[in-house]
């Protein structure tokens, strides 16, 4: 990070704002690399009183690097003006990035932004890629009980979601890339009237999330092929009637090793038996209780710097953390009415995370593999209703698993 | 998407050793009581401690703040730049803040301590809950006590101003929230002002929270060793929950408006089934039953089927409830909890807490 003050200046710069000797550069231009004219200030104060004005430079700088036309693309690029993806999705780079991988998997370049047709509702990030509404909201505060009209969204949203994992989970196959995984989500999603809720979230480049692997979550679909062997989890959001909706499975691709088909087995009950207590009166903390119990005794770890979360009308919301570990200190009790998701992440190793220089990959810190399962959740006076659970016309992609069944109580 | 909390430290290798989490003072109070006095005594003081100061300038818009770094022996300063995330998953800045200090952390060689300036921050518990982090996690840093400095000349006016509204001012926040006091500025307070003798403004701040310790000071020249590792928050080192065991002096303050900020402490000598106080608590913490509004509590239980010592420690509405210790061989097993806030009904915590024993 680059301070400033304490470098004498080769050249004098001028402060931006009121002219004299400059020593004190702003940190984000020099990240940006940007010119050190009109970077320099004087004083704290002189940056702080033109930082309004100032900040300009950067976002102009940000959408400029993101938006990568093919035809200025140096024609070296192996890789059709694919990029890899930098800071979380604000920039691009030819060449693969430095880092100390945690496993054999790496990042590939990326497909160009696809673009979502005029007509679809979209949520504000769709634009900037920097949600306003939803931190400022006051449903970060205290949890929507839901109104039936808005629970009946909440479940055609949730549907279209599970079609559009469906429809995923249709294409997996040895050969095929995550990019096409994609394509296929992002088709699916505008099809249905939809926005994929993940694409331009905080910039993210993609329209759905692709974790193969040694990949904990977050992971952005690129020009690598799914091997023989390998698992990958599809993370689908739809944005749709205003409302959205989340789901997540993990896939075998082709033939998968014993220990891989625990983890997907062990995956996918923590998250049954999570769902199984979910109803009025029940603590949000007692989720991750029993997240990890399961986990435990099948010798496999949590990871705990992600969790579930509120959802409807923003993605993420009250209950703003839903923690998969034991003893932790989440606040409030289920109410009816409640919608949120349960989202367990279990890694075959430790339960330390790594994230890649893409600002946006989570990795398991031993390079072992990791599985999620998640779906949204609607409290009743009774129990629960998964909003996103499997259809009949769901693909039958599980043959191992031993026991998926659609969780439903009275 | 998943929603991200994370914090954690990012070794790669196991054979680096597990170094403790680093210490956070939040360090709050009026704008001239002397906060920014209390930074550059700490950062150019010949202590031998490497503290780095996050001085919260620009607040949460510009996405950096300042660091100041004083490099221990020498005391060398070193400016440096926090760059919080752009805007975590869903979360809000300051979330961010967590991340962005346990880089910090990784970068330096070693850090003893880190101090949050919080300049006109009125009320400091959504930052204590931030920085309150589960021991799970396993953080590279860990929220270590709240420091309020609070300017002795201008005290009681500060308390007293907006005593018609219906919002406290922020000193009772500041005061309430607070394991520290610094009573700054005592030379400019003499006991022939008409108004308060200094004796008078600690009794005004044990009024509101009468846990707080208070450390008298002239340019806030304080012995570091009183306000770092505190380690207010750690259910480990309850060393000083546990004075409540002994304490003689009565801990509740008295109720001078219906509604004021003040302290209560509850006794109940029978012990309590666990379940129950965990209902009990979250009622009063999260449903604000009664109406009570209950900004810190700190206890110790004695519970059924237990040898084990458990202490109680909340700041708004998270808390948790750990065993500590073992009872000791003849010590008296009691309950006792301390609650600040406003408008708190002894008579009902009393009765309420009754009835959690069996």
């Amino acid at each position: 990070m680059a301070g400033g003050s304490d470098a004498v200046e080769a050249t004098t710069l001028s402060c931006a704002k009121c002219g004299k000797p400059a020593h004190l550069q702003c940190p984000k231009c020099v990240e940006l690399k940007l010119p050190r004219e009109g970077a320099a200030f004087c004083t704290q104060d002189c940056f702080k009183a033109s930082w309004s004005s100032h900040k300009s430079v950067h976002s102009k700088s940000i959408s400029s690097s993101a938006l990568v036309n093919p035809g200025e693309q140096n024609t070296a690029s192996p890789n059709d003006g694919w990029l890899y993806c930098l800071r979380k999705g604000q920039s691009l780079s030819p060449k693969l990035p430095h880092f100390e991988w945690t496993g054999p998997l790496r990042p590939y370049p990326i497909s160009h932004r696809r673009p979502i047709p005029a007509q679809i509702d979209k949520p504000d990030w769709a634009l900037d890629g920097i949600p306003k509404i939803e931190p400022n909201s006051d449903l970060q505060h205290h949890v929507e009980i839901k109104a039936p009209d808005q629970i009946e969204k909440m479940r055609e949203t949730c549907r279209i979601a599970r079609e559009v994992l469906d429809a995923a989970a249709r294409v997996i196959r040895p050969g095929i890339t995550t990019d096409e995984i994609d394509a296929v989500v992002h088709e699916a999603t505008i099809s249905a009237g939809g926005y994929p809720s993940p694409l331009n979230y905080h910039f993210f480049p993609k329209s759905c999330c692709t974790s193969v692997n040694e990949v904990i979550c977050h992971g952005i679909p690129d020009a690598r092929k799914l091997e023989d062997g390998d698992i990958v989890n599809v993370d689908v959001t739809v944005y749709y009637k205003g409302v959205h909706g989340d789901l997540n499975e993990t896939f075998f691709v082709g033939n998968v090793d014993e220990a891989s088909q625990r983890l997907v087995q062990c995956t996918y009950e923590c998250l049954e038996t999570a769902i199984a207590v979910v109803k009025p009166g029940v603590r949000f903390r007692e989720i991750g209780e029993i997240i990890n119990r399961h986990a435990s005794m099948s010798g496999l770890s949590v990871v705990k710097s992600y969790c579930g979360h509120g959802i409807g009308e923003l993605f993420h919301c009250a209950p703003k953390n839903i923690p998969h570990y034991a003893r932790n200190k989440a606040v409030g009790v289920m109410k009816a009415g409640q919608t949120f998701t349960i989202e367990p992440m279990i890694n075959a190793g430790v339960w330390r995370d790594r994230m890649w220089p893409d600002g946006w990959t989570a990795v398991t810190a031993d390079g072992k593999r990791s599985a999620q399962f998640e779906h949204t959740l609607l409290v009743t006076d009774t129990g629960v209703e998964v909003l996103t659970a499997r259809l009949p016309t769901s693909p039958n992609v599980f043959p191992l698993v031993k026991s998926l069944i659609v969780v439903l109580h009275c | 998407m998943t929603k991200s909390r994370r914090s954690p430290s990012q070794s790669t290798t196991s054979l680096k050793p597990e170094i403790p989490p680093v210490g956070v003072t939040v360090i709050t109070g009026y704008l001239g009581a002397g906060k920014s006095t209390l930074v550059n005594y700490i950062l150019s003081g010949q202590h031998g401690k490497r503290i780095a100061v996050i001085l919260n300038e620009f607040g949460e818009e510009i996405g950096v703040e300042r660091a100041m770094i004083n490099e221990g022996e020498g005391g060398a300063l070193v400016e440096e730049w926090v760059e919080l995330a752009n805007g975590c998953i869903c979360c809000t800045v300051k979330h961010s803040l967590v991340q962005a200090l346990e880089q910090l952390v990784q970068r330096k060689e070693r850090l003893d301590h880190i101090l949050l300036e919080t300049t006109g921050l009125a009320n400091p518990a959504p930052l204590a809950s931030v920085l309150w982090l589960d021991d799970q996690l396993e953080a590279a840093v860990t929220l270590d006590s709240i420091i309020t400095v609070v300017d002795a000349k201008n005290l009681r006016y500060q308390l007293k101003s907006h005593n018609d509204s219906s919002s406290f001012p922020e000193a009772y926040y500041q005061i309430a929230f607070a394991d520290v006091v610094i009573l700054n500025k005592v030379d400019l307070v003499s006991s022939d002002d008409s108004g308060a003798s200094i004796e008078d403004l600690e009794k005004e701040i044990h009024n509101i929270n009468s846990l707080t310790s208070i450390i008298r000071s002239v340019r806030c020249q304080v012995d570091l060793s009183n306000i770092l590792n505190c380690r207010a928050y750690d259910a480990t080192h309850a060393t000083h929950l546990e004075a409540l065991l002994e304490e003689n002096k009565k801990l509740s303050t008295r109720d001078l408006h219906d509604s004021s900020v003040r302290t209560l402490c509850i006794c109940e000598q029978k012990k309590v089934d666990l379940d129950k106080v965990r209902t009990w608590i979250e009622e009063i913490l999260w449903d604000k039953k009664y109406g009570m509004d209950v900004y810190r509590c700190k206890g110790v239980l004695s519970v059924v089927n237990s040898d084990q010592l458990h202490t109680l420690q909340a700041v708004r509405e998270l808390y948790e409830i750990v065993p500590t210790r073992e009872w000791k061989d003849g010590e008296n097993r009691i309950n006792k909890i301390v609650f600040i806030g406003g408008s708190l009904k002894e008579e009902f915590l009393i009765d309420s807490l009754r009835a959690c024993t069996l």
